[in-house]
């Protein structure tokens, strides 16, 4: 009891219950107020009269728990009189009183069931299919309006990108290959030795890295630098109506920002492509001299007469094209963010997980269509 | 300066702010020089100061965001570029700070945004906080199935009052205001002065204003500090700095008077 009489004691006079309120009412004790009010065990009478005059402090909150657990027992405004309290509590209490009429709000962020969530995410990715098929049409249409007005090309503009695109992503493409051309021949070599097949590794590391990695680890590092630094880019460019204030002007934001980008990334990943390729040989032909006897100069001519050129030119080949899908996939996700900070997050994700996705795709599809075609 | 204005009989212990000969400069530019104001408990202040005077610099430099170059500055007796890491985390508990655009954090519902004050600093249990989450957006005058939406479905009038919310959450003593009504239409603009002046009348609160709208200066504000040219120019009712000889003063009041 001892503790409840620190914040309140009850009291009968004359047939109404009198409540004296003690102490320090304040946010910080508010957990112990409470308890104090529950295990008073108050229960509906005709009249409650709330004695201020031993109260220290009083706030909001505190207020609010208090007429909240009179409103509990079924009080009504009427049977609550108040006395004794300084002034400013009083306009206090009464403030609290008059706005707590709404009821309160408890209300958390919505989760879906698993069934509607897959239902909802299906229904998400078709819409955002249609909407990229819709995106790459205005682009071709403005790319066209630019072969009839070649002035209107902002070189400047794609040569910076260019430079963060390609030059910028030189050793990270190059350090990547290198080491999975390191991989690559170590792990080959582990095999071939026990054959006395040392050899064969220059043409597995030749073929496995010009053919299929070079292409596929260079695009997913650009993918997930440039891809997600264009969503972001756009998206906050959209989010401060930077977009708009680009159409007022009279301008395409098409010409102005998807296109120097896609041009850009579509010239810088082959080149990377081609970095790429020359550091996994040289990842290998490190690991050949060092672990498998086999000399830089044989490794050079075993190369030259087992690597076909074809193999190099389909890796080439392929960058570009993964060059436009992460291009166009980036800039309509930035244009595709709403007008708040979460959304750059949750498109800039997207993109680069879109982009290695299609990346991937497009990879399989490839190697189908070069294997019928014989190349 | 004209200090005419302030009562004599004001004492020491009551004043919850002291800026005491601010100076602030960045590179070569001189923003603030010797800039000195108090503001007592329960008082509404207003800063006021052509754009690009430093008003939102020096509001910085209060709430513990930056640095001042010289000069110290004293919240609710807590020397703020003095004190230990304790020492200010306890004094952000007990001041609110309003930021320009609400600040709302955008993954979190309006009813999370107001909570998250609650969580971080009280050890409430959670069916205790829900209520008071609702109590506070009543208190802003939101109804309550504003809770669940999210900060982008708002409109501008309705994020700075889920932000006063969140600012008034743990029942601070002095309360921040970064322009509280730009961008709100004249409507909402004093429909939100009139519940700073409500709520600062009922709490006890103080109230310290950057601002530039006019109207608030009439219609709720007990003090006014005008800073131009890195100094204080004037400090006093808003009727005795309106009078005062300085052509900035007469012309930032002139501008309401012809429009």
């Amino acid at each position: 009891m001892n503790t409840v009489a620190r914040w309140i004691q009850h009291e009968v006079e004359d047939g109404a219950s009198v409540l004296y309120l003690n102490g320090v009412w304040r946010l910080s004790n508010l957990t112990a107020i409470s308890d104090a009010l529950r295990s008073l065990g108050l229960c509906i009478c005709e009249r409650f009269v709330l004695d201020g005059s031993r109260l220290q402090e009083l706030d909001t909150a505190a207020g609010f728990t208090l007429y909240r657990h009179l409103a509990g027992i079924g009080c009504t405004e009427s049977m609550v009189s108040v006395r004794g309290f300084d002034s400013r509590h009083e306009r206090l209490l009464a403030l609290v009183h008059q706005r707590m009429t709404c009821p309160p709000a408890a209300a958390r962020s919505m989760h879906l069931g698993a069934v509607r969530r897959i239902g909802a995410s299906a229904i998400n990715v078709w819409r955002l299919l249609k909407s990229h098929n819709a995106f790459i049409g205005s682009v071709a249409l403005d790319l066209l309006a630019l072969f009839r007005q070649p002035r209107l090309f902002r070189f400047k503009e794609t040569v910076s990108q260019f430079e963060t695109i390609c030059l910028d992503a030189v050793p990270i493409a190059g350090l990547v290959t290198f080491l999975i051309g390191v991989v690559i021949a170590y792990l080959l070599g582990l095999q071939a030795l026990r054959y006395g097949a040392n050899i064969f590794v220059v043409d597995g590391v030749g073929l496995a890295v010009c053919r299929e990695l070079s292409p596929i680890l260079v695009a997913v590092i650009v993918a997930g630098r440039s891809g997600a630094a264009f969503t972001a880019q756009i998206g906050t460019m959209k989010v401060q109506e930077e977009i708009d204030a680009i159409s007022t002007l009279g301008l395409s934001p098409l010409q102005v920002l998807v296109i120097p980008r896609l041009v850009a990334i579509m010239i810088a990943l082959p080149l990377l492509v081609f970095v790429g390729d020359v550091m996994g040989i040289l990842g290998g032909m490190t690991v050949a001299a060092w672990q498998l006897d086999i000399s830089t100069m044989t490794f050079i001519d075993r190369l030259h007469s087992v690597l076909p050129m074809s193999a190099f030119n389909v890796g080439l080949m392929k960058a570009p094209v993964f060059a436009a899908f992460i291009a166009m996939i980036g800039c309509r996700m930035g244009m595709l963010v709403a007008r708040d900070a979460r959304s750059v997050g949750i498109n800039t994700t997207s993109t680069v997980v879109q982009s290695v996705v299609w990346v991937i795709i497009l990879d399989a599809l490839f190697a189908v269509v070069f294997e019928r075609l014989d190349i | 300066m004209d200090t005419s204005a302030v009562p004599a009989q004001v004492r020491d212990g009551d004043a919850v702010l002291e800026v005491d000969s601010i100076s602030t400069r960045f590179g070569q530019s001189v923003v603030h020089d010797d800039v000195s104001f108090r503001v007592r408990r329960g008082e509404v202040v207003a800063l006021i100061g052509g754009s690009g005077t430093g008003k939102s610099v020096l509001l910085k430099e209060i709430i513990g965001l930056k640095r001042p170059t010289a000069g110290r500055i004293r919240l609710l007796d807590t020397y703020v570029w003095d004190a230990s890491r304790e020492d200010m985390n306890i004094l952000r508990r007990r001041f609110g700070m309003l930021f320009q655009d609400g600040a709302l954090f955008s993954s979190l519902t309006v009813a999370e945004n107001i909570a998250v004050p609650f969580h971080e600093h009280t050890d409430l249990p959670a069916e205790l906080i829900a209520p008071l989450v609702g109590f506070k957006l009543a208190l802003v005058g939101l109804p309550p199935e504003t809770g669940s939406k999210m900060p982008a479905e708002l409109s501008g009038g309705m994020r700075k009052r889920v932000a006063l919310a969140r600012a008034l959450a743990l029942e601070p003593e002095i309360l921040f205001l970064d322009e509280p009504t730009s961008g709100l239409d004249p409507i909402g603009a004093r429909a939100f002065d009139s519940m700073v002046r409500v709520l600062s009348d009922s709490l006890g609160l103080t109230v310290f204003i950057v601002t530039h709208d006019l109207d608030t200066l009439h219609s709720i504000i007990d003090r006014v500090i005008v800073l131009s040219g890195g100094k204080i120019i004037a400090d006093g009712p808003v009727d005795t700095v309106m009078k005062m000889e300085n052509p900035w003063i007469r012309e930032y009041f002139a501008a309401r008077a012809s429009a």
